[in-house]
């Protein structure tokens, strides 16, 4: 036995090492990083000057938790954890009834569990089997899940813009909803939106996907265009490999099928590629739009060429499916998600 | 309330530590303030030591959510930790800790299950490999679940766990004999 390789992986193998690396290396596996809890730490032997700080900060927030304590009532989690099916866990806990949801946990049901996870003013979400969750913050106006993998269905009453869920390759974004989420493993997902609108988003690319659509994404490229779920598969197939694949030899191919395919509803397709082309390609998806629905008076081809704001908003506008101005208000910077693996 | 962790050092661990990185000192220091890239950036330092420690001692389907829960409570503990340099060691007695706590809470059995998290079917051979390896002497299992499972050089182990490398060395071919007498593998030596 060569125990340089035992000690150092790029010494000459030892065949019996490797083969027990071959067979455990099986049981390798990084978990997604815990979500923190959102505070700052009162104090620390790691650092004077901050302990100093912190003392301070202590006495104020003593009597902060004294005001608050006569005046407000102690806030805790609005999120609850019901069992539907099997036995779904809250960390390591068995849920049982009005198990409740904290910031850090983490939902896990098994290939046989179901679970419902529900705040009354935000809405519920049903996760189904083999399916991981986690809560991230809660706060007024503010509620944040991660799906690390599996598949849940959102039903959301909250305000647009107020409930977000993070993945590995995009973070959904409610704008008054219902939709149904999956992530596997690899990072791959997609999202199909029952009613109302979803935004996708991912390092600002975003997607803005209407009731009856659908939006892949993927963690080398992000939110997909939407398409509507009645499409040909012939478009469907094809919008995925130029959303995937920028450069592979059928991508030619595939993009002129997108552009002759289109239906007069997968307008909302091709404004969503205007900004995903190559500039070469800009044009051609100007026309096979401006062919399905005409730019507004103002909306001119240098402007759409330039991904002018002002030209592409009125655009939107005019494919009926509302005001760009409803999503463009709930847009905003997201915070930071886990990055691309 | 929270309960003590007592600080158990696994049989080899020296005290005449290394000194610790500047680097580490200042992740150490950023994330006990609650800066949470400085913590992340500690995750994934160490999250295969956490791994192998949890992974020699719990069934396998659970030890993702249990690497959660280390570093989860590490993160809400930093402002204990004195001394920069015993951060490994000290992460290390975590995971031990939590692994004993599950072990005396779990009512189910903690036969090797044949799955991961994910629904992913581990193979028999593999299967067979990991119970051996959990019935090593815990320096052993715990050094050779580092080097055999995670894939992390001699160097790195001691490097991540406080262990002066004489130890890490002594844990790898001491474990790694056991193991091939438990697995039958008597030929070679």
């Amino acid at each position: 036995m060569s125990e340089d390789y035992l000690w150092d992986p790029s010494a000459p193998v030892d065949p019996e090492v490797q083969r027990l690396e071959h067979l455990l290396g099986r049981l390798r596996s990084v978990p997604p990083a815990p979500s923190l809890p959102e505070r700052v730490r009162w104090s620390s032997r790691l650092g004077r000057p901050a302990a100093l700080l912190a003392a301070a900060a202590a006495v104020l927030l003593v009597v902060a938790i004294g005001w608050r304590g006569v005046h407000a009532p102690e806030r805790m989690s609005p999120w609850q954890v019901t069992s539907l099916e099997g036995r779904p866990r809250v960390g390591l806990a068995a849920v049982v009834p009005e198990t409740r949801f904290a910031v850090g946990q983490t939902l896990v049901t098994d290939s046989v569990s179901r679970a419902r996870i529900s705040a009354e003013a935000v809405g519920q979400i049903v996760v189904d089997p083999d399916s991981r969750v986690r809560l991230i913050a809660t706060r007024d106006g503010h509620h944040r899940l991660a799906l690390d993998r599996g598949t849940l269905h959102a039903f959301i009453v909250a305000p647009p813009g107020q409930f977000q869920i993070d993945t590995r390759s995009a973070t959904a974004v409610d704008l008054g909803c219902a939709y149904t989420l999956h992530m596997a493993d690899d990072g791959n997902g997609l999202l199909s939106v029952e009613a109302g609108w979803v935004g996708f988003e991912w390092h600002g690319r975003e997607s803005f996907v209407p009731a009856g659509a659908s939006c892949r994404t993927s963690p080398i490229s992000g939110p997909g265009s939407p398409r509507y779920d009645d499409a040909g598969n012939d478009f469907k197939e094809a919008l995925d490999e130029v959303d995937a694949a920028p450069a592979s030899p059928g991508r030619e191919r595939a993009f002129r099928l997108v552009l002759q395919r289109a239906r007069r509803r997968d307008a909302v397709t091709l404004w969503h590629l205007l900004s995903r082309v190559q500039p070469s390609e800009r044009d051609e998806v100007f026309k096979a739009l401006a062919a399905l629905v005409p730019p507004p008076a103002g909306v001119t081809h240098d402007l759409v060429a330039r991904l002018d704001r002002t030209a592409l908003d009125p655009w939107w506008d005019a494919l009926g499916l509302g005001d760009a101005s409803f999503w463009r208000r709930w847009e905003r910077p997201l915070p930071s998600g886990p990055a691309p693996r | 309330m929270e309960r003590t962790i007592q600080l158990t050092l696994a049989p080899g661990v020296l005290t005449d530590r290394a000194a610790p990185s500047a680097g580490l000192t200042e992740r150490l220091r950023a994330a006990a303030g609650g800066d949470h890239e400085a913590f992340g950036q500690l995750y994934a330092d160490y999250v295969r030591m956490v791994h192998a420690i949890l992974l020699a001692r719990v069934p396998s389907c659970d030890v993702d959510d249990l690497v959660q829960d280390v570093f989860l409570t590490a993160f809400r503990r930093l402002g204990s930790l004195r001394d920069p340099a015993a951060f490994g060691g000290w992460l290390a007695a975590i995971a031990r800790n939590r692994a004993t706590d599950y072990l005396r809470r779990s009512r189910r059995e903690v036969n090797l299950p044949r799955a991961l998290p994910g629904g992913q079917q581990i193979e028999s051979d593999t299967l067979d490999a990991l119970d051996a390896l959990r019935k090593l002497p815990d320096a052993y299992r715990e050094t050779l679940s580092m080097r055999l499972v995670e894939g992390m050089s001699g160097a790195d182990i001691a490097e991540r766990t406080g262990m002066t490398p004489a130890s890490v060395r002594v844990n790898l071919h001491r474990g790694m004999k056991l193991l091939r007498e438990l697995l039958g593998w008597n030929d070679h030596e």
